[in-house]
C-alpha cells in the first residue's frame, strides 16, 4: 500500500520537476537564464486554479482538464514576457529580473486571490482557492493507484522537448543561439526572436508545472505560500540533467522520490524506526540538490552564452 | 551647469530610484483600480502615509517607532546583499541567513538563557556559517550562488522550525515571549523609546543598524579589503592581473554578508516585537525586501538606509489599506515591481547619458554653424 | 559583355573618428582566381572586409558584382550575393556536429523537421569533390582545428557561394594542415570559385595566389602578379621603406641573466594546438629584447605564462636565479616583474576606479598605502598619484580623481606605464605598449623603455609594429606559430629579412 503511494507521489512530483526543468532547459538553450521559474509556476497555477474554481458545475471532466491546462499555459507564457522583454530587449540583469518575478508572482497572486475572495464574501480575507470537484477530473483511480493526467502531460512534454530540440530546425537554431549567438547571427538567424521563443516556451512549461504542483496532493491552495522553491529545485534538476531532456527526466525521478518521501515516510516501518523528525524528510530534496550541485557544477556543460545579453554587431 | 549635475552618477542613481518608486506606486495604483476603483486612491495614499495614518501625534510617533524597529533588520539584509553584490555575487541566501540569525538568537535566549550580547553574536555566527557554505560552494565547486542560496533558505527554514519548536508556547505555534521568559535577552533600549511615545520595542538595534551601514560604507570606501572587493566586482581580469586572491575574497565576502543578515535577524526578534511561528511555510520576506532596498538605494550603503526605510514604510503602510476591498500584500507587490524596474536602471542611466551626449553634440554643432555663419558675414 | 571580375571594390574610403581606415582602396577579384590581400596589422584589411560584408558602410566608392553595382547593407545581403567567409575565429557551435554546423541557417526540412539525410549526401558529395575528408557526425569540439576550418569551407560550399574569402586561414594550422589547405584552395579555384586570401605570410601567398594586392596604413599600394614578383619585393611593399621616426639610444651593455625561460609551453584558449611550443630564451640586465611576430603567433600566451595569468604546460621560468614557475601572480609582481598588459581595458585598469586608485593597483597593499588595521591611507595615495601624474605627464579632466573610464587611450596607457615603471622592476614586460597611440605618446613610451634599459633593468618588449621592432630593442626574437624561429640583431638586419621570418618564409634553429 505505502509502496503504491510512494510511487504515486514520486511520479506526480517528478512530473512537476520534469515540466519546469524542461522549461528552464528551453530558456537556457536559447541563452537566457530563467531564475523566475518559481514566479512563473505561481502565475500558471493561478491561471489553472481560477478556471477550476469558476467553471460551472457539471462541466465535462475532459473540458475541465483542457481548459485548466490552457489557462495555466496562457498565464505562464504571458508572465514570462516580463523576463523576455527585460533580459533580451533591455539587457537587464537576468538575476535581478528573475528574483523580482518570483516575488511578484507570489505577491500578485496573493493580492488577486484575496481580492476575488473578498469580493465574493466580504469576510473572506484568505488567499486560498478550492477546487475539490474539479480536481477529480484529473484523477483516474487504477486500483489503489491514483493516476493523474499530469503524469501523461509530463511524458508528452518530454517527448515534445526531445523532438523539438534534436529533430527540428527550430531546435537546432535555438541551441545555436545559446551556444554561440554570433555564429547563429552570421548565418542569418534572428537571435532575439529565438531567445524570445525559448523564454516563452519556458513560460508555457513553467505554467504547466505550476498547476501540476498545486494539484499534486491537495484540493485547495493558499497562494501566499508560493511553490516552496520548486522552481529552483527544477533548476537543480536541469543542471543535474546536464540540459538534456532524457537525463533531466532521470534527475526529476530521483528528486521526485525524495520529495515524495516526506509525504509517505510514515508508511514505511524501517523509516519510522530511524526515528528522524519529519522535518528532515522535508529538507531532503533541498539537501540532495545542494550535494548534487556541489559534485556536478564544476564540470557542468551549461550553454556557453547563457546569461550574456546579445548585442547585434558584436562580432 | 545643469548638464553637469545630470552627469553625476549619484544624481543619476537618485533619479533612477525615484523613477522606479514612482512607476512602482503607479502600477500598484492601477492594480488597485482594477480590483476596486472605489477605494484605490485612498488605499494607495494609506500605503504612502503609513504612520501618518493615525490622527493623533502620539500614535503616529509610536508607529513610526515600530516601522523603525522593522527597518533595522531590513537594512541589515540590504547591506548583506549590497556587500556581496560589490564583488559580483547575488546573495539571495540573505533570507535564510536572516532566519538562521533569528533561530540562533531565540534559541540561545530561551533555551540557554543567554544575555542579549551573546545572543546577537551567536546570530551573527549562524548567518556567517551559511554565508561560508555558499561561498565555499561558489569558489570551489562553481555552484551558482542563487541556487545554493535558495536551497539553504529552505533547509534553514525547516531546521529553524524544528529547533524553535522546543521553545514555543504550549498552546500556539509561536515562540515564547522574551519579556516574560528571557528578559535578559531583550536588547537594551537606552531610553530610546521615550522619543516614540514610549515604544518599548525601539532599542539600540535601530542606531546600531545605521552604524553598520556607515561601517559598510567605510569598509567599501576606505579599506584595502573594500578596494579589492570592488576591483574584483568591476573587473575580474584586472583583479587577477594584479594578484588579488579571488577565491578568498569571494568566501570572505559571503561570510560577512551572512553575518550581517544573521545579526539582522537578532535585531528584530530580540526586541520581542514579533515571535517566530514554527509552522512557517516560507522564509519571511525580510530578506527579499532587502534585495529591493539594495537596488533602490543605488547600491550605496547610505542610500540603502533611506531605501530600507521606504520599503518598510510602505510595507507597514500596506496594513492600513481598506481590508474590506484590498489586502496588505499590495505593498509586497509594489516592492516586487520596484525590484523588477531596478533591473532597468542600467538602461535608464545609459539612455540618460546618451541623451546628454546627443544634446551636447547638437549644441556644439549649433555653435559651429553659428561661428561659420558669423565668419561668412 | 560579361565582366571578368566576380567582385570589385572600387575607390573605397572608410573613415573613423580621427583615422582613415580605408583611403581610396580598389580591389578587383577575377573569376576563378586566388587573390591575396597582403598587409600588416592595422593596414585596413579587416575594415575593407567589413565593408564588403555590410558591417560598415563606406563613405565613398562602390561595390560591383559581375560588373553591376550592388548595395550591401548587412551580412545577409553578402550571403545572397554568394559571398562567404571563413573567419579567423571560426563561427562554429562547439557542441554541434559538423553536419549541424553546416546546415545551420539553411536547414533542409519538411514541416520544420530536419531532413538530415539529404544534407548529409550533399555534404559528402562536396567533401569528396574538393578532397575535404570530413566526418559529418563528429562533434566540432572533438576535431582538429584543420577539420574545423574545412567545416567552415563546407558551410560556404553548401550555400553554393561563388566568392570565398579566407581571413588569415593559416594562423591556427600546423604546417601539414597548411599544405592541405593550399591544395584545397587550388581545387576550389580550378572548379571556378573565386578566392580572396587575406594573409601576411609571404611564402603562402607566393605558393597559392595568382595575384596579390597590398595595403599599407589604410592606403592601396598596388596589385602584382605573383609569378612576376619575389618575396623581397612583396615584403618591401608591405612594410614600406620610410622610417617615420628614429629612437636615439646608446650602446647596449648587457649584464647577468635576469629571466631564464626553458622549454615553456602554454595551452591555447582558442584551439587545441599549444599556443606556445617549447620556447626557451634568456633576458639579461641592461638590454631590451623584443618578441616580434604577426599577431596570434603565441606572443600573448607567452606573456600570460610569464606573468602567471596562465599555467605552463611544460618547462620552467627562473627569475633572478629563483624558480618562479609556480609562483603566484602577486609573488611575481612583488619580486620585481612589471607587466604592461596587452589589453589595457581587460587587464590594465579598473575603469570604474579613479586614476589615483588605478595608480596603486600593484602596490595598494604596501605599508605606505595601507595601515596595519587595513585602512587605505588616502593622503599618501593622492600624493603618490600626483607625483606620477606629474612625472609621466598623464593628462586628465580632474587629476587624480578622474574616473579611468573618462580618460583618453593614450593617457590611460601612460598611467599604466607610470605605475609599472615606478615599481622599479628588474624586468619590465611591455606588450604592445604603443598600440593605438599617437606619435608623441609613442616617442615618450620608447624613451621610457630605453631609460629602463640604461638604468640596468631588463626589458622584454612584445611588438607587432615593424618600426618599433627595428628601432627600440637590442635583440629581436621572432615568434612564428608558437616557436621562436629566429634571433636577429636590429643593427644588422633589414625589415625585409625580419618580414621573411615573421611570415614563416625563413627560420633558423635558435639556441636558447
Amino acid at each position: 500500500m505505502s509502496v503504491v503511494l510512494l510511487i504515486q507521489y514520486t511520479l506526480i512530483f517528478s512530473s512537476v520537476l520534469l515540466l519546469v526543468a524542461l522549461g528552464g532547459c528551453f530558456s537556457e538553450h536559447s541563452g537566457v537564464i530563467n531564475l523566475g521559474l518559481e514566479g512563473i509556476m505561481v502565475i500558471g497555477a493561478l491561471g489553472g486554479a481560477l478556471v477550476m474554481r469558476f467553471l460551472p458545475a457539471g462541466t465535462p471532466g475532459i473540458l475541465i482538464v483542457l481548459l485548466t491546462l490552457l489557462a495555466a499555459i496562457l498565464f505562464g507564457v504571458l508572465y514570462s514576457c516580463l523576463l523576455a522583454v527585460a533580459s533580451i530587449n533591455f539587457k537587464a540583469d537576468q538575476t535581478i529580473v528573475g528574483t523580482a518575478m518570483n516575488m511578484l508572482g507570489t505577491a500578485g497572486a496573493t493580492v488577486l486571490v484575496k481580492a476575488i475572495n473578498t469580493a465574493l464574501n466580504p469576510d473572506d480575507h484568505s488567499s486560498t482557492i478550492q477546487y475539490i470537484t474539479a480536481k477529480k477530473a484529473f484523477i483516474v483511480n487504477i486500483g489503489a493507484f491514483e493516476f493523474n493526467w499530469f503524469m501523461l502531460v509530463a511524458v508528452i512534454m518530454l517527448a515534445f522537448a526531445y523532438i523539438t530540440l534534436y529533430k527540428t530546425k527550430f531546435g537546432l537554431r535555438l541551441m545555436a543561439c545559446g551556444e554561440h549567438p554570433q555564429a547563429a547571427d552570421s548565418v542569418g538567424i534572428n537571435v532575439y526572436r529565438m531567445r524570445w521563443s525559448g523564454v516563452l516556451i519556458s513560460g508555457m512549461l513553467g505554467g504547466l508545472g505550476g498547476i501540476c504542483y498545486i494539484l499534486a496532493g491537495v484540493s485547495e491552495w493558499k497562494f501566499e505560500n508560493g511553490v516552496a522553491g520548486f522552481g529552483f529545485l527544477a533548476l537543480a534538476v536541469m543542471i543535474f540533467g546536464q540540459w538534456k531532456p532524457l537525463r533531466i527526466a532521470g534527475a526529476a525521478l530521483l528528486f521526485g522520490l525524495f520529495r515524495a518521501l516526506s509525504n509517505v515516510y510514515f508508511g514505511f516501518d524501517w523509516l519510522v524506526s530511524l526515528n528522524l523528525p519529519g522535518t528532515v524528510y522535508n529538507m531532503m530534496p533541498y539537501i540532495i540538490s545542494l550535494l548534487v550541485l556541489a559534485f556536478t557544477s564544476k564540470k557542468s556543460r551549461a550553454p556557453k552564452a547563457e546569461g550574456i545579453p546579445y548585442e547585434k554587431g558584436m562580432r | 551647469m545643469k548638464k553637469n549635475l545630470l552627469k553625476n552618477p549619484a544624481v543619476q542613481s537618485l533619479i533612477a530610484s525615484l523613477l522606479c518608486i514612482f512607476l512602482g506606486l503607479l502600477i500598484g495604483y492601477i492594480v488597485l483600480l482594477f480590483i476596486n476603483p472605489a477605494g484605490a486612491w485612498d488605499s494607495i495614499v494609506e500605503v504612502v502615509k503609513n504612520f501618518m495614518h493615525s490622527p493623533r501625534p502620539e500614535r503616529q510617533l509610536r508607529s513610526l517607532g515600530t516601522t523603525l524597529v522593522r527597518t533595522a533588520p531590513l537594512l541589515m539584509c540590504a547591506l548583506s546583499v549590497l556587500f556581496a553584490y560589490k564583488v559580483g555575487l547575488f546573495n539571495i541566501g540573505v533570507a535564510g541567513q536572516y532566519v538562521a540569525g533569528v533561530c540562533a538568537a531565540l534559541y540561545a535566549a530561551l533555551a540557554w538563557g543567554w544575555g542579549w550580547l551573546p545572543c546577537m553574536l551567536f546570530a551573527l555566527a549562524a548567518g556567517a556559517v551559511l554565508g561560508t557554505l555558499v561561498g565555499l560552494l561558489k569558489a570551489y565547486c562553481n555552484v551558482n550562488e542563487v541556487i545554493s542560496g535558495i536551497m539553504l533558505n529552505w533547509i534553514t527554514l525547516y531546521t529553524t522550525n524544528m529547533l524553535l519548536s522546543k521553545v514555543k508556547e504550549v498552546a500556539s505555534p509561536y515562540t515564547l515571549h522574551l519579556t516574560s521568559n528571557a528578559p535578559q535577552a531583550l536588547l537594551p533600549t537606552l531610553g530610546l523609546g521615550r522619543f516614540f511615545s514610549d515604544n518599548q520595542y525601539v532599542t539600540i538595534a535601530v542606531p546600531l543598524a545605521i552604524l553598520f551601514a556607515i561601517g559598510v560604507n567605510i569598509v567599501l570606501d576606505r579599506t584595502r579589503f573594500g578596494y579589492e572587493l570592488k576591483a574584483t566586482g568591476n573587473n575580474r581580469n584586472a583583479a587577477k592581473y594584479c594578484g588579488m586572491a579571488e577565491k578568498r575574497n569571494i568566501i570572505l565576502t559571503l561570510v560577512i554578508a551572512g553575518a550581517l543578515a544573521g545579526l539582522g535577524g537578532s535585531m528584530l526578534y530580540l526586541t520581542d516585537l514579533e515571535q517566530w511561528s514554527v509552522t512557517a511555510t516560507s522564509v519571511p520576506g525580510m530578506g527579499f525586501n532587502g534585495i529591493a532596498a539594495t537596488f533602490l538605494g543605488g547600491l550605496n550603503p547610505i542610500g540603502t538606509i533611506f531605501a530600507s526605510y521606504f520599503i518598510q514604510h510602505i510595507t507597514d503602510g500596506g496594513t492600513n489599506v481598506d481590508l474590506t476591498m484590498y489586502c496588505a500584500q499590495i505593498s509586497d507587490l509594489i516592492s516586487a515591481i520596484i525590484i523588477y524596474l531596478c533591473g532597468f536602471v542600467l538602461f535608464i542611466k545609459q539612455s540618460m547619458n546618451k541623451r546628454i551626449a546627443k544634446n551636447e553634440e547638437l549644441r556644439l554643432q549649433k555653435a559651429r554653424l553659428a561661428a561659420e555663419e558669423g565668419g561668412t558675414k | 559583355m560579361e565582366s571578368p571580375y566576380a567582385i570589385e571594390m572600387l575607390h573605397i574610403t572608410k573613415k573613423f573618428p580621427g583615422i582613415i581606415a580605408n583611403d581610396d582602396i580598389t580591389l578587383q577579384l577575377k573569376k576563378g582566381e586566388i587573390h591575396a590581400l597582403l598587409g600588416e596589422n592595422g593596414a585596413g584589411k579587416s575594415t575593407l572586409m567589413s565593408v564588403l560584408f555590410g558591417l560598415y558602410q563606406a563613405e565613398e566608392g562602390e561595390i560591383r558584382k559581375d560588373g553591376k553595382p550592388v548595395k550591401i547593407n548587412n551580412p545577409n545581403d553578402a550571403n545572397d550575393l554568394g559571398i562567404g567567409m571563413v573567419h579567423q575565429h571560426f563561427k562554429l557551435v562547439e557542441c554541434f556536429t559538423v553536419l549541424d554546423n553546416i546546415i545551420l541557417g539553411v536547414e533542409p526540412n519538411k514541416h520544420g523537421f530536419l531532413q538530415k539525410q539529404e544534407a548529409r549526401e550533399k555534404v559528402m558529395a562536396l567533401s569528396d569533390k574538393y578532397g575535404l575528408h570530413v566526418n559529418p557526425d563528429a562533434l566540432i569540439e572533438d576535431i582538429t582545428v584543420g577539420m574545423q576550418q574545412r567545416t567552415e569551407i563546407l558551410k560556404m560550399l553548401y550555400r553554393d557561394n561563388e566568392i570565398l574569402i579566407f581571413d588569415e586561414p593559416t594562423a591556427v594550422l600546423t604546417p601539414q594542415e597548411i599544405e592541405e589547405l593550399m591544395q584545397i584552395m587550388k581545387n576550389l579555384a580550378a572548379e571556378g570559385k573565386s578566392i580572396l586570401f587575406i594573409s601576411h605570410k609571404l611564402a603562402e601567398i607566393m605558393a597559392v595566389a595568382d595575384r596579390c594586392s597590398v595595403l599599407r596604413k589604410g592606403k592601396y599600394i598596388g596589385t602584382v602578379e605573383t609569378k612576376n614578383t619575389t618575396m623581397e619585393q612583396l615584403s618591401a611593399m608591405m612594410v614600406g621603406r620610410n622610417v617615420n621616426f628614429h629612437v636615439e639610444k646608446g650602446p647596449c651593455k648587457p649584464g647577468e641573466v635576469i629571466l631564464d625561460v626553458e622549454d615553456m609551453s602554454v595551452a591555447s584558449k582558442v584551439h587545441k594546438n599549444d599556443a606556445v611550443k617549447h620556447v626557451s630564451f634568456k633576458v639579461r640586465k641592461g638590454e631590451i629584447v623584443c618578441i616580434a611576430g604577426i599577431d596570434g603567433n603565441g606572443q600573448t600566451e607567452l606573456v600570460y605564462g610569464l606573468s602567471g595569468l596562465e599555467p605552463l604546460k611544460t618547462g620552467s621560468i627562473r627569475f633572478k636565479g629563483q624558480d618562479i614557475t609556480h609562483a603566484s601572480i602577486r609573488k611575481r609582481n612583488t619580486s620585481g616583474i612589471s607587466h604592461i598588459p596587452e589589453d589595457r581595458h581587460k587587464h590594465g585598469l579598473v575603469l570604474d576606479y579613479s586614476l589615483e586608485y588605478n595608480m596603486v593597483l600593484q602596490r595598494y597593499f604596501e605599508e605606505r598605502f595601507t595601515s596595519k588595521a587595513g585602512f587605505l591611507k588616502r593622503a599618501p595615495i593622492r600624493e603618490y598619484a600626483e607625483r606620477l601624474i606629474e612625472e609621466y605627464d598623464v593628462r586628465s579632466g580632474q587629476g587624480p580623481i578622474t574616473p579611468a573610464r573618462a580618460m583618453s587611450g593614450g593617457n590611460q596607457q601612460k598611467a599604466i606605464i607610470a605605475r609599472e615603471i615606478d615599481k622599479e622592476p628588474d624586468l619590465l614586460i611591455a606588450v604592445q605598449p604603443t598600440r593605438g597611440l599617437d606619435v608623441g605618446a609613442i616617442e615618450f613610451i620608447h624613451k621610457q623603455l630605453i631609460a629602463q634599459r640604461d638604468a640596468g633593468k631588463a626589458v622584454l618588449l612584445v611588438s607587432l609594429e615593424l618600426d618599433e621592432v627595428m628601432d627600440v630593442p637590442d635583440r629581436i626574437l621572432v615568434m612564428y606559430e608558437g616557436e621562436i624561429v629566429g634571433e636577429l640583431d636590429p643593427k644588422t638586419t633589414t625589415q625585409e629579412e625580419l618580414g621573411l621570418y615573421m611570415a614563416g618564409a625563413k627560420r633558423d634553429e635558435v639556441k636558447a
